[in-house]
């Protein structure tokens, strides 16, 4: 028995001495063209035999002369070279088609190939072009399952997010953002301000900051098997941003890029003129003459131009032996269609790394800075009946005089009130710094340790002057006003410990991992009555004077003070709680105020793994788990564990498949990630601060006392998503057609909501994991066909589309939401949440015309079978490139959701026109009686479908000499948003207004609502781009 | 170099180990701007009894009358005495308003809804101070006391239940529900303890404060409607406490009805609270009704029912400044009337063609003395009747002015809560029903107010004594209900259903708490 073993054993042994006799040992190098490549994979072509070079790039293999040896390394393209001697030198090149298959996933890259949960990479050379001031608008309409969309047109404003479907019902849908490694805190960086009389606004974007130049490519990971990785914030989807870096540059380069825009609102109201408007008056029993003040305006003209806008970029990159740089500096200002809303942004960075210890360390950094001017007149997303400046501007009367001390009587605004008098800016700094370390222990074993810190200051300034007459009870004569401050500080530590080994037939890379991050906000919230001036700018100055006069006065630390009349008071939390009250100081530019400060601090502390197995270049499996706590959680609860595992076949590499798949690949997912955003701070524990206080309108200020602002509730735990997800990737004809099908569901449950608490109780809400559960099931389909591809005509173009169904299941109540604002609709929604219904679901009364009398029939208000949310999101692009000439085209649409024109059930009614306010000229042959109630209903529900041409950019690439100036010269003209075919009234389907947080009823967001949202411009963007 | 290598490699997987025990943390949580009492967060007493106290009373001001809505629409727009109508697409909201006028209010309804959350969540915070872990003053204890004995009678009159929670109980408690009798003993025995422990004040500016008149007059409020709450009746104690209330607290006199509402001292105010009074103004009002301080005007929503109007002595179609009406039916600002001084606003119930002025920015006046205009080209004058609780204009209905803008456009500490006719009223009451005579109490007061002596006062005429007294002062509803008369038809309301006595408890409140049952006919 053991003789034959040996036997067996010594035969192959005898046959490998025999060519081991001619076997050498070859040593060599290998480097690509910045220097040595550690980590390349050298195999002995046609055995078994391999190496990896080190850190040097340096290798050691077994190998005869005449053996080829194969050099491959992600991301290069493959070389052999034929044995000659013991010693090799090899050079490998990039591999661009290659390293367009990188895709960068949490902590760390894949391909696309290899990549086992449903991923989906935008690089830079496919963003949308025109004027983008945030990052989501470069991806936007590009990757199926992702709805990326644009509340308003205002410059800078919020963009919204879906992977996926929406999830959670509270407010922050929002996936994760993490820029270079850095995940950012979900809130707005800058102050929605305080309604000063006519609603509030929302904040701005907090992505701003980033200069989309910058950006080398975004991944959005879509399921959990890749978002597990980022465990408790990984339930809305992770979009990973990855900034360009001065890696493969030779010598000092220069690329500089410029844009100039030009901006018109691509669709008025058809409000009614001077005369149609008159004889509208006596239409509706009015006298004509007294209702005419004898102008001629056409109101939307007064607010609407067309905007210029510029944007400059210089960067400079290089990279040297050991390292490289790459320096930006950016700056751009963006006009709003309506005249005194802009946003200017200058921001700079620089990206560097250096490679020390024979490259074995490598350290680097990522920063950013970027400072954001938004200024605004007076709009608002919720204002009440006289409406901001855009409502104002579609009923106000067209025969009143373009004056902004106009009395109109009656208590209605002229526009230009609220375009002159009513302003507010907010100014933004923000710093991004990422610094890391990276050393490799072994060729397989690299440890890192990164820092990050990420700090924004914003000040907002808003002023409704003593001048702006009938805006709200009290501003004109007294003025009214606001300052606030957001300073937020976010630290992030995290060490990893990487492993890499390739087996041969199988490979192992797995990760173990650690992160700390802490999220601080500071700041303060004034508010402020009686000025001592009448211009907008000096009330700025006036009310800063008055906060640093008095916060220069008081000693010890305050959460709040304020003051009217004579009284003026201190509230004081620490050491003990007190209040104290002082005299007034004189000379103060304000007669009332109230300022409130706050200070939070929130941490995450997690540790994290994940390892991929794979087997035979064809059995990829992923496994993931991470654990986080959060002081948002106590006790028990604090920790959430959030484990994902996914399994990917590559068909096509099974002999019995044959040639006619390239790509063949099914992906199988699970996983559980978790969500905490929009809970706030403490929220589990019973705290107490002093209350809130507001100026009524004879100027007071009442002093807080304590109250309890949280119902201690230790059981608050994380909101978690189950999803499970089933992929199948192909390609044919060398993947010159690709294509993938993923069909996924995804069960929220734990949802965090602030919920009624029960009576008596200190807070009429409190946090709850409420027993329900969010249900998202949806399919997803993309495909991309090289339709022409030859040396001078090159032709593609991409589709995709996903359907999403969404469910609120087992919910024990009803929660009313979509608050309707406007005349005569206080009180007034048009959404509940409810069980059996999807998110957004429309409540309103079913209109079945008006009666003879001209009143409106159908006073019940019930589910009417629609929403919000889109069922169908798709986009196409095509690009066509014929020798220096490049087009591309991207269209996107959205069918099956429902838009609710606030705008029309608050201004274009009847009643509006018996009132004296302008109208459409559809309300005059509607058979609607003047004296007829507008109440909620289905008249002013229509469908959302719609298909825009988001993007159209024709662009030339001149040939250049070698020795030329440039090195790359391209001219581009571009047309944002040049048709939107749809059935909607409105000036845009996808455009809907939200109030800012503190607007929304019950704590729930809304979608689909359109109240005088900002018009969406058409943007005529030229560009030019070289290098040099 | 190799050396170097490994020291570095030593020295930063040093450094790494330290990073990461260094930073390993509890997470605890980190408290700079709030107070927690333990790290456990549970109750433990208010950290200071003075702020908190202060916080009740601004809670108690905010619920009384921050705004038209909640306990005023609730008191009033439900009764016969104001309406809400309709005027095109104004005052829609919902039907919100129309709702409660025809009482047909569902247990979803927003107002509802918000007279349970304010009044419940103000006597829970006042059982935090009551406590004794709070170490409150005697004093403070005894406002505490009485500050929840309000909220749990408003709570009692508009839900018939109260619900109640020790300060201990976390959200998983569900609150136990006391039956109405049960509450009203509460409520009698913690105004009882309150008592002693309150200062004694009379008339004057610091009568905004808990005190021990304050205390005897909602003695008397709940005890005249113990039969309503399923109590025995105790007139005796009804007349016994009106009789404790500081003897310094009389009737005005003839001539000074609506300058109690103007927010100076006066000898019935027995309890105001900090608040100013501009919904009660300018709700009413119309948008071309400006004055220095709201140039915007008013908000054109509360309007009396032409039958209540007529409850008063006065020409029916006309209202103007010396028209022979008794002194509570105010009066109209006629042409010759109107200046500087009031602006053309007058009091009571204002009918037929205002006057006014146009003013810039700083209040001056701009325009001279004139006929204002309403909406769309026509005059403003208010009409008698309104055409239905849909279908309205701009200008139907005569307007409620208790508190009138002729006194400023908001005026703080100007809102009334108890206020001593009140309290006479209810004693009159009590003795009436205890088989006095009533007669010469309710003349007294008709003769100070301008109005004819009643030969036999019957009960009935007290009650409409008692809606001439006190319109707006959100004790309408609870008297009607008393009286048995909350079911009767008025116009525009033809429900007649008893069960309706008391508002149904809000479907959020009974998802919140299983031991809360609907309240019957619901």
């Amino acid at each position: 028995m053991k003789n034959k073993l040996l036997k067996k054993l010594l035969l192959p042994f005898a046959m490998l001495l025999g060519s081991f006799m001619y076997a050498q040992s070859v040593t060599g190098t290998v480097s690509d063209e910045s220097g040595p490549l550690p980590g390349v994979n050298v195999l002995v072509k046609g055995t078994t035999t391999g190496s990896v070079t080190d850190f040097d790039g340096n290798f050691e293999i077994n190998a005869k002369t005449g053996d080829i040896l194969v050099f491959s390394f992600i991301g290069y393209k493959s070389k052999e070279v034929v044995v000659s001697g013991t010693k090799v030198k090899v050079t490998l090149a990039e591999d661009a088609a290659q390293l367009n298959e990188i895709v960068v996933i949490g902590y760390g890259t894949t391909t696309v190939k290899d990549a086992t949960g449903s991923v989906a990479s935008v690089k830079s050379e496919d963003f949308n072009k025109g004027v983008i001031a945030s990052p989501e608008q470069l991806i936007q309409g590009k990757t199926a399952g992702v709805q990326i969309s644009q509340s308003s047109g205002a410059p800078g404003a919020g963009v919204s997010i879906r992977i996926r479907g929406t999830a959670s019902i509270r407010s922050n849908n929002n996936p994760l953002f993490v820029v270079d490694g850095i995940p950012l805190a979900g809130d707005d960086t800058s102050s929605s301000g305080a309604d000063i009389g006519f609603g509030s606004r929302a904040a701005s974007n907090p992505l701003n900051f980033i200069n989309p130049n910058d950006i080398e490519s975004i991944s959005v990971l879509k399921d959990a098997s890749s978002t597990a990785i980022y465990g408790s914030r990984g339930a809305n989807g992770v979009v990973i941003i990855t900034t360009k870096t001065g890696k493969g540059v030779q010598g000092d380069s220069f690329e500089y890029s410029a844009t100039t825009s030009t901006a018109t609102a691509a669709k008025k109201y058809d409000v009614l003129g001077r005369d149609a408007f008159l004889g509208a008056v006596t239409q509706f029993g009015g006298d004509a003459a007294l209702a005419d003040a004898g102008f001629n305006t056409d109101w939307q003209d007064v607010i609407l131009r067309t905007a210029i806008s510029q944007n400059h970029n210089l960067a400079y990159s290089n990279s040297y032996e050991n390292g490289s740089v790459r320096a930006t500096f950016g700056y751009g200002k963006q006009n709003g269609i309506i005249r005194f809303s802009s946003l200017e942004k200058m921001t700079a960075r620089i990206n560097a790394e250096h490679r020390f210890f024979d490259d074995k360390l490598k350290v680097g950094f990522q920063s950013t800075f970027s400072n954001e001017f938004n200024k605004s007149p007076g709009l608002s997303g919720n204002a009440g009946f006289r409406g901001d400046l855009l409502g104002s501007a579609y009923s106000a009367n067209p025969t009143w005089p373009n004056d902004p001390d106009y009395n109109t009587g009656a208590g209605l605004a002229v526009p230009t009130t609220l375009q002159k008098y009513v302003k507010g800016e907010t100014n933004t700094e923000r710093f991004l710094l990422n610094g890391y370390a990276e050393y490799k222990l072994t060729p397989e074993l690299t440890a890192k340790v990164s820092l990050g810190l990420d700090k924004s200051n914003s000040e907002t300034d808003l002023a409704g002057s003593g001048l702006a007459r009938n805006i709200a009870d009290d501003i004109f004569g007294a003025g009214r006003g606001y300052f606030g401050t957001i300073d937020a500080t976010n630290q992030l530590l995290e060490a990893t410990l990487s492993y890499n080994k390739d087996f041969g037939n199988s490979k192992i890379d797995a990760i173990v991992g650690y992160s700390f991050q802490d999220f601080q906000r500071t700041g303060k919230n004034v508010i402020a009555r009686g000025y001592d001036t009448d211009v907008i700018g000096e009330m700025y100055t006036s009310l800063r004077e008055t906060v640093g006069l008095i916060e220069g006065g008081i000693t010890g630390s305050y959460q709040q003070y304020g003051f009217s009349g004579n009284n003026f008071f201190i509230n004081r939390l620490f050491p003990t709680p007190s209040f104290q009250t002082l005299s007034v100081p004189s000379n103060l530019g304000v007669t009332s105020l109230f300022a409130d400060t706050f200070d939070s601090t929130d941490e995450i502390q997690s540790y994290f793994a994940r390892v991929n197995y794979t087997i035979a270049n064809k059995y990829l499996f992923t496994a993931t788990v991470r654990a986080d706590g959060s002081s948002r959680f106590g006790g028990t609860n604090q920790y959430g564990y959030f484990p994902s595992g996914a399994f990917a076949w590559k068909i096509n590499e099974e002999d019995f498949i044959g040639e006619s798949f390239s790509t063949l690949k099914l992906r199988l997912s699970a996983g559980i990630t978790g969500n905490q955003d929009g809970l706030g701070y403490g929220s589990y524990i019973r705290r107490q601060r002093y209350g809130g206080a507001g100026i009524d309108n004879g100027g007071n200020v009442n002093r807080p006392g304590l109250s309890d602002v949280s119902f201690a509730n230790p059981d608050l735990k994380w909101e978690e998503t189950s999803s499970y997800g089933v992929g199948l990737d192909f390609g044919f004809a060398n993947d010159r057609l690709t294509g993938s099908i993923d069909v996924y569901r995804k069960e929220t449950k734990d949802l965090l909501l602030s919920v009624p608490s029960a009576q008596p109780s200190p807070q009429p809400f409190f946090f709850q994991n409420l027993d329900a559960t969010v249900l998202n099931q949806g399919i997803e389909f993309a495909i991309n066909y090289g339709i022409i591809d030859q040396e001078d005509l090159a032709w593609d173009a991409s589709f995709n589309i996903s359907y999403n169904k969404n469910e609120v299941q087992n919910f024990a109540g009803q929660i009313e939401a979509g608050t309707i604002y406007g005349q005569g609709l206080s009180n007034a929604f048009a959404q509940i949440l409810a069980s059996g219904q999807p998110l957004f679901s429309y409540y309103l009364r079913e209109f079945q015309g008006f009666d003879s009398d001209g009143q409106p029939i159908g006073d019940v208000q019930g589910f009417v079978g629609k929403s919000a949310l889109p069922d169908i999101n798709a986009g196409f692009s095509t690009s066509v490139s014929y020798k220096n000439w490049d087009l591309n085209a991207y269209f996107t649409g959205q069918f099956g959701a429902y838009v609710y024109s606030n705008t029309r059930n608050g201004f274009f009614t009847a009643g509006a026109i018996a009132g004296g306010r302008n109208v459409t000229p559809d309300v005059l042959t509607s058979g609607e009686a003047g004296n007829a109630e507008a109440a909620v209903s289905t008249r002013f529900l229509e469908s959302g479908d719609f298909v825009r041409l988001q993007n159209l950019t024709l662009s030339y690439s001149f040939n250049l000499k070698e020795d030329a100036a440039f090195k790359m010269l391209n001219l581009s003209l571009t047309g944002q948003n040049l048709f939107v075919i749809t059935p909607y009234s409105g000036l845009d389907p996808e455009v809907s207004s939200g109030p800012a947080t503190g607007g929304l009823k019950n704590g729930i967001p809304t979608a689909g609502i359109d109240y005088v949202a900002y018009p969406n411009p058409r943007t005529i963007t030229f560009g030019i781009n070289a290098k040099f | 170099m190799k050396n170097k290598t490994i020291q570095f490699k030593s020295g930063l997987l040093f450094a790494i180990m330290a990073v990461l025990s260094l930073s390993c943390t509890n997470l605890d949580l980190i408290v700079d701007d709030s107070l927690i009492a333990e790290s456990t967060g549970e109750f433990s007493g208010v950290s200071d009894p003075a702020s908190s106290l202060t916080n009740l009373y601004n809670s108690f001001g905010s619920n009384y009358g921050s705004n038209q809505e909640r306990l005023y629409a609730l008191s009033e727009v439900t009764s016969d005495e104001m309406v809400v109508p309709t005027r095109g697409t104004d005052w829609g909201d919902n039907g919100i308003w129309r709702t409660l006028h025809t009482h047909e209010w569902s247990a979803g309804h927003a107002f509802i809804l918000q007279v349970w959350n304010d009044w419940n969540a103000l006597a829970f915070s006042a059982s935090q101070v009551i406590d004794a872990r709070s170490n409150a003053s005697a004093q403070q204890v005894a406002e505490a006391k009485l500050l929840r004995a309000f909220s749990m009678w408003y709570v009692l009159d508009n839900f018939g239940v109260v619900p109640v929670r020790g300060v201990d109980d976390g959200p998983e408690v569900s609150p136990m529900v006391l039956s109405n009798s049960e509450a009203y003993s509460y409520i009698l025995d913690d105004i009882d303890a309150a008592i002693p422990g309150l200062p004694s004040v009379g008339p004057g500016s610091s009568t905004n404060k808990m005190s021990k008149a304050a205390a005897y007059f909602l003695k008397a409020r709940v005890m005249l409607n113990a039969e309503v709450y399923g109590a025995s009746a105790d007139w005796a104690g009804v007349i016994a406490a009106v009789d404790a209330i500081n003897p310094g607290f009389a009737l005005a006199p003839a001539g000074k009805f609506f300058e109690m509402f103007s927010g100076v001292d006066s000898s019935e105010r027995i309890l105001f609270v900090a608040n100013n009074d501009g919904s009660r103004k300018w709700s009413a009002l119309h948008y071309s009704q400006g004055r220095p301080g709201n140039t915007g005007g008013g908000w054109n929503g509360f309007t009396t029912l032409s039958a209540f109007y007529d409850s008063f002595e006065g020409p029916a179609n006309s209202n103007y400044l010396g028209d022979g009406q008794e002194e509570r039916r105010g009066y109209v600002q006629t042409e010759a009337s109107t200046n500087a001084t009031n602006y053309g606003f007058g009091y009571g119930f204002l009918l037929g063609q205002i006057y006014g002025y146009g003013y810039d920015k700083d209040g001056n006046i701009n325009t001279p003395k004139k006929a204002l205009d309403a909406r769309g080209g026509k005059k403003l004058i208010f009409t008698r009747e309104l055409p239905g609780l849909l279908g309205n204009n701009d200008v139907t209905g005569i307007r409620p002015q208790k508190y009138s803008p002729a006194s400023g456009a908001y005026v703080d500490n100007s809102l009334i809560v108890c206020r001593y006719a009140d309290a006479y009223l209810m004693k009159a009451e009590a003795m009436k029903r205890s088989g006095d005579n009533a007669t010469a109490m309710v003349n007294a007061l008709r003769t100070i107010r301008g109005a004819t002596p009643i030969g036999d006062v019957t009960l009935d005429n007290i009650l409409a004594e008692r809606g001439r007294e006190l319109y707006g002062e959100c004790v309408r509803r609870t008297d009607l209900v008393r009286f048995g008369k909350f079911s009767a038809t008025w116009e525009f309301k033809d429900d007649t259903e008893e069960y309706k006595n008391v508002f149904p408890i809000p479907t959020n409140a009974i998802l919140s708490n299983p031991n809360l049952v609907q309240n019957p006919g619901y």
